[in-house]
């Protein structure tokens, strides 16, 4: 490989670094409030740590640890876990035109979370195809090493950290909305969507308010839908 | 952590890597196949969908908060609208999180002190 090779690699996987370094800010503050809740729920530190390198998608771990901490069937858990984590079928064909055929993609794809599938779609079509692979590592490394961090510190020293400051406790999960609530702003691009997601808003929050928060999210998403594609094909009757 | 929980962590560690992978190897199977460089090929309209309802689904489950008083209500409220202001002027993922989870602490800390 040539030094110019080399460089330019260097300098793809620098820039992928520097374009994720946004993430943090919403990545550790739930890491921690995740490291701390497992640890609540029962869970070991060491746990945590290895619940976030390996399973790695953000709201399904808290669904995984709460469900298990409230006795429910392990079955039923990886179930509901996956089926939270659904949505990740359609992120990788999405990116699919601009990744070549190298293997290296396809471990690559842990990393494949909301944020950075929202990264990447932006940023590789602007990317040469020598730099995206590069571009692509930096960034999931990132993000990924973020999320594992944040939660080995509030496993480690989240409960000092609530005892010192016991507000934070309260304070710290809220990133998670917080989170959701930015992935999702931009789609409210047309009526037809506001209403499918803020019908899907609605529901989970009222099955999630009444004690139901497990059958939440798969029940609010396919009324969402519902709502989606019941509009769309009124619209179409009408013109 | 008991066996059995182990096995469960594995089965949707493994489910959720394949289900981020798998789509991927199918897309490019279907790109190679088309031989269309550079497009985008189409893909079901139900999955388009289901990806953002998903989203809003946990995140009306995730607007619940822990503590269920009035306050936390508030706080709630009024730090999800700083998280959408902020997002809507700088576009961004880190400051708009940062700062709904500073207001949210910000009033859930004036409960504490008039109380």
């Amino acid at each position: 490989m040539s030094d110019q090779a080399i460089s330019a690699g260097g300098r793809a996987w620098v820039s992928g670094v520097r374009d994720a370094t946004p993430l943090l800010g919403g990545y550790i503050p739930v890491a921690i409030s995740f490291g701390l809740i497992a640890n609540q729920a029962g869970f070991s530190s060491w746990e945590a740590i290895i619940i976030s390198l390996v399973i790695y998608a953000g709201a399904s771990q808290f669904l995984f640890v709460g469900m298990v901490a409230s006795g429910a069937p392990l079955w039923l858990v990886v179930v509901m876990t996956l089926l939270i984590n659904a949505r990740h079928l359609v992120y990788a064909p999405n990116l699919a035109p601009w990744l070549n055929g190298n293997r290296w993609w396809f471990w690559l794809m842990h990393g494949l979370t909301d944020q950075v599938f929202a990264l990447a779609h932006t940023r590789l079509p602007a990317l040469p195809p020598s730099e995206r692979l590069g571009w692509f590592t930096g960034a999931m490394l990132l993000a990924w090493f973020s999320w594992v961090g944040g939660t080995a510190l509030g496993a480690f020293v989240g409960q000092e950290l609530t005892g010192r400051w016991p507000l934070l406790n309260d304070v710290m999960p809220f990133a998670l909305p917080a989170l959701f609530v930015v992935l999702l702003a931009p789609r409210f691009t047309s009526w037809l969507w506001a209403a499918a997601l803020g019908c899907a808003i609605v529901v989970a929050l009222l099955f999630a308010a009444n004690g139901l928060p497990n059958m939440a999210i798969p029940v609010a998403a396919l009324l969402g839908a519902a709502v989606f594609f019941v509009m769309q094909s009124n619209t179409r009757a009408e013109v | 952590m008991a066996g059995e929980l182990w096995v469960a962590v594995m089965v949707a560690a493994a489910g959720t890597l394949l289900m981020r992978l798998l789509p991927l190897v199918w897309m490019q199977r279907r790109l190679a196949r088309e031989d269309s460089q550079g497009g985008t090929a189409a893909m079901p309209r139900w999955l388009g969908v289901l990806g953002p309802v998903m989203i809003a689904a946990m995140l009306g489950a995730s607007l619940v908060p822990a503590a269920g008083t009035l306050n936390a209500w508030v706080a709630t409220a009024v730090g999800g609208c700083v998280t959408l202001l902020v997002w809507w002027k700088t576009k961004s993922l880190g400051w708009p999180v940062v700062s709904g989870v500073v207001v949210f602490g910000v009033v859930r800390f004036l409960n504490f002190v008039v109380i």
